[in-house]
């Protein structure tokens, strides 16, 4: 087991180089960069002379090894340089911004999970075959809601009609709640859809008619037999949507006027800002490299058949 | 005052017409103390270092935690004391003195000097390499500062600097602490190490978020002429980032917040409609406009200009999109600014003239409807430009006014990086669009001189792909930035702004504002001469 974390350590650690080194040289490879983007525009009503001398002080212009290496060199001694938009520290601007994409994320899957599993139950234990099938067109409607438009309707009815939720200045609990509502349902609807596809597959399977035939009852046998075996697929599906929670994160930070790394992303695309990009970049490898990681070491909890002969996690 | 009054009766019209009997309740007259003033800004801003004012979200942050040398009244646009209580200019406008107001501090406690201004203006006229500050743009020909005594300085300029005084007055030359300007450029985007000796101070920040701002409590050095002294009225401002229209509209009328900024026209009946006043100070610049490349083959011949100028409705782009309190230009320079000259009659929309003009230059309609002439076609590229109200609706409606008379006008979004190489190579950019704010006639040198902004892309510019060059327009702008009898200045900026009409390189669309509002309870919400907003007077009336 420890042989195994170790290579997928190694593997962790060529992927962020490679995650490195490729966003460096596709930023190098758009036109234009950062400082000209920066110090051309009109709002600082710069001459041509002025702007080459800023370029100069900055080293734009020096051979793109130099400048790879340099930027190299500086993250592994945790030196992120500078924002060129923001003129802060790209580290001050990380700091800020991640805990709070850490918190909207982190609340707005597990929201995103519950909703799933509640879909799925209903969508597998309803009354009436004709609400079940109702329930189960509910993940086709949630992922084709617009998040800008979830949000901006959230916000027109609860806050600005209803009044019940202030999205300006809210207090620490209540600027949460419409922001994560807007980012769960989205992400909800793929993995309910998966979830109730695999509870039908499951349920199908002779030894759930064994169960049954043992007189178990539909609640036990959903919990205890059908979704044990259908989560797997269902963690992988996590697994992915981990990038989709940044896609969302965006928007809704956009909508909600909320600080993160969704906004902070945006921008620097926007106007090129290479040391924020890559320090995000490399970030967000790191956290699909550990995200996945965990996904593998969750399989044999759930799956017996996936445990190694020795070792194997409790 | 003037012009946000009739901003407002212009406002109140507009309810009376509308049948609404809601109107603002300006109930009180007296100031109220105390209150935090929620104010939406659409963007976060970013580098607080003062000459970068000119970006709204800046300006509008600096405007409260600096003051300046000298106040310019936004009416009379006179120069006035403020930490500065006299000064005196030399005949020659090259040496400029400054007797600062005794007993100022900076926020964190160091007295304003002599020495600290020097730094400031040496800093502002000549960056600093090392610490890669950029040189500010209203400063023209600074040779040096001279600490004379503890609270006199005098300025020396290398050549006549007549716009200087209008200069010290400005966004962009708020006068920072010495400990500000020893930080490198690339952390000045941090509000709190910003330290100015303004009547609010930096208390916190989120960055990208939201920005607080507290009343300082020992303030008491505003401009001299207002009648409001001592510390502000309001308690703090609290900014909030709210990118969204619809949020910052929908919370200032569902009561979340007292003051937002950046209105479309578009959305301005609903704010009126609920009663809330619309503020639309005047930039008092160069108006919203196109500008030519001549070094383009395709604009390069004067009567292709005046064709195109000619075939530009622009009284039904602004009927079209946009409201009373985005005036057709008349002008290339706003007819609130100094040294305006009402050329209406050279800005006429002609479509017969127009097709005219294109058929004497060598233009023929071709197959497809589009002018052709030497198997080339009349096909113009321009990119929009966001922070322009409503942009890419003006340009898509020109390209239709222009496409009436066979001329294409691409409209491209772009990315920054393409934009801005694009913007430098005058084959790929015909046509520009161009605005600039600032109220003195310097600001039309700044646009069109070719070691400035360089609207035409002239030869010796920002572009080394560029041939043209109008030394008449350069000598003309020239002499304006030296002449230092004001009548003089004035009569040569009447005669830019009919040199460039007459050569047909800008096409002004409408007096650009900028859009504000506020909640009926908000009082005495003021704007420096370019339409920065200004929160020392400003009171919130018991609601």
């Amino acid at each position: 087991m420890s042989r195994y974390i170790i290579g997928r350590i190694g593997q962790a650690l060529l992927v962020l180089w490679i995650a490195f080194t490729a966003s460096f040289l596709l930023l190098q490879a758009l036109p234009g960069d950062a400082i000209l983007i920066k110090f051309q525009n009109p709002e600082l009503g710069l001459g041509p002379e002025q702007i080459a001398a800023l370029r100069d002080a900055y080293g734009v212009d020096s051979p793109l090894w130099q400048q790879y290496l340099q930027a190299l060199g500086n993250f592994l001694t945790g030196n992120f340089g500078y924002s060129v938009v923001g003129s802060v520290p790209v580290a001050h601007e990380l700091l800020t911004n991640l805990p709070a994409t850490a918190r909207l994320a982190s609340l707005g899957f597990t929201l995103a999970v519950i909703i799933a599993l509640g879909l799925a139950f209903l969508a597998t234990l309803a009354p009436f075959a004709w609400l079940r099938t109702a329930i189960q067109s509910i993940p086709s409607l949630f992922v084709s809601l617009p998040v800008f438009w979830l949000g901006i309707m959230l916000i027109q009815i609860f806050s600005f009609r209803l009044k019940w939720i202030s999205v300006i200045n809210p207090g620490e609990f209540e600027g949460l709640i419409l922001p994560v509502i807007t980012l769960a349902i989205p992400i909800s609807a793929p993995l309910a859809q998966i979830l109730i596809r695999n509870i039908d597959e499951v349920s199908t399977q002779p030894f759930v008619a064994v169960a049954r035939a043992k007189g178990a009852s539909p609640s036990w046998v959903l919990w205890r037999h059908v979704v044990k075996n259908a989560l797997l697929p269902t963690l992988t599906i996590a697994g992915i949507l981990f990038g989709e929670l940044l896609a969302g994160a965006v928007i809704t930070e956009t909508v909600f006027g909320l600080n993160g790394i969704g906004g902070l992303t945006e921008r620097s695309v926007r106007f090129q800002d290479t040391s924020v990009i890559q320090a995000i970049v490399v970030f967000s490898a790191l956290c699909f490299v550990a995200v996945n990681l965990i996904v593998d070491l969750l399989y044999p909890v759930f799956d017996p058949r996936l445990r190694r002969l020795k070792g194997a996690p409790a | 005052m003037t012009s946000i009054k009739r901003r407002t009766l212009g406002a109140l019209a507009a309810l009376l017409l509308a049948g609404t009997i809601v109107g603002p309740s300006f109930g009180q007259d007296t100031p109220v103390q105390g209150g935090t003033l929620i104010y939406l800004e659409q963007q976060a801003h970013t580098n607080l270092y003062p000459p970068a004012g000119g970006f709204y979200p800046n300006g509008g942050v600096l405007n409260q935690i600096t003051d300046k040398l000298t106040y310019q009244n936004p009416q009379t646009l006179e120069i006035e004391p403020w930490l500065a209580e006299s000064w005196q200019v030399n005949d020659t406008a090259t040496e400029y003195t400054f007797k600062l107001r005794p007993g100022i501090t900076f926020s964190d406690g160091t007295p304003l000097d002599a020495k600290t201004v020097a730094l400031n203006y040496d800093t502002f006229g000549l960056g600093n390499k090392d610490l890669k500050y950029p040189v500010s743009e209203v400063i023209n020909n600074y040779d040096h500062a001279e600490v004379i005594d503890d609270l006199t300085i005098k300025f020396h300029f290398n050549k006549p600097s007549p716009g200087f005084l209008q200069g010290t007055a400005v966004i962009g030359s708020g006068i920072v602490a010495a400990s500000t300007l020893a930080l490198p450029y690339d952390e000045l985007g941090d509000a709190t190490k910003i330290i100015g000796t303004g009547p609010f101070v930096v208390e916190s920040e989120t960055l990208g978020k939201e920005l607080n701002l507290k009343a300082r409590e020992d303030y008491n050095w505003g401009p001299v002429k207002f009648t409001h002294q001592g510390r502000a009225y309001l308690d703090g401002i609290k900014y909030i980032i709210t990118p969204e229209d619809s949020v910052r509209i929908g919370a200032l009328l569902a009561g979340q917040a007292d003051a937002i900024r950046q209105i479309q026209a578009y959305d301005e009946p609903q704010v009126i409609d609920a009663g809330f006043p619309i503020y639309a100070p005047g930039t008092r610049g160069l108006n919203n406009a196109i500008s030519f490349r001549p070094d383009n083959p395709l604009v390069a011949d004067l009567k292709v200009r005046q064709a195109l100028l000619y075939a530009t409705n622009r009284k039904e782009i602004v009927d079209t999109l946009f409201s009373a309190n985005y005036p057709l230009a008349t002008s290339v320079l706003s007819s609130q600014a100094a040294g305006y000259v009402d050329l209406s009659d050279k800005l006429v929309y002609d479509q017969d003239k127009a097709k005219a003009l294109f058929a004497e230059a060598g233009w023929t309609p071709g197959a497809d409807g589009i002018l052709e002439k030497d198997g080339q076609k009349l096909d113009l590229t321009v990119y929009v430009s966001l922070p322009q109200p409503q942009n890419e609706g003006v340009l898509q409606l020109l390209a239709q006014q222009w496409a009436q008379v066979g001329v294409k006008l691409n409209v491209l979004a772009g990315d920054a990086g393409s934009r801005t190489l694009d913007l430098l190579d005058p084959l790929k950019t015909p046509v520009n669009v161009t605005m600039v704010g600032r109220a003195d006639p310097d600001v039309i040198k700044s646009a069109y001189y070719p070691k400035n902004r360089d609207w035409l892309l002239q030869k010796g510019g920002s572009s080394d792909k560029t041939n043209f060059v109008d030394d008449k327009l350069n000598a003309l702008l020239e002499g304006l930035a030296a002449e230092t009898d004001r009548e003089k200045r004035l009569a040569i900026a009447g005669d830019i702004q009919r040199h460039v009409l007459d050569e047909a390189y800008t096409i002004p669309f409408f007096e650009e504002p900028q859009a504000f509002a506020t909640a009926p309870y908000v009082n005495g919400l003021e704007f420096e001469a370019v339409g920065r907003p200004s929160f020392y007077n400003t009171w919130v009336a018991a609601h």
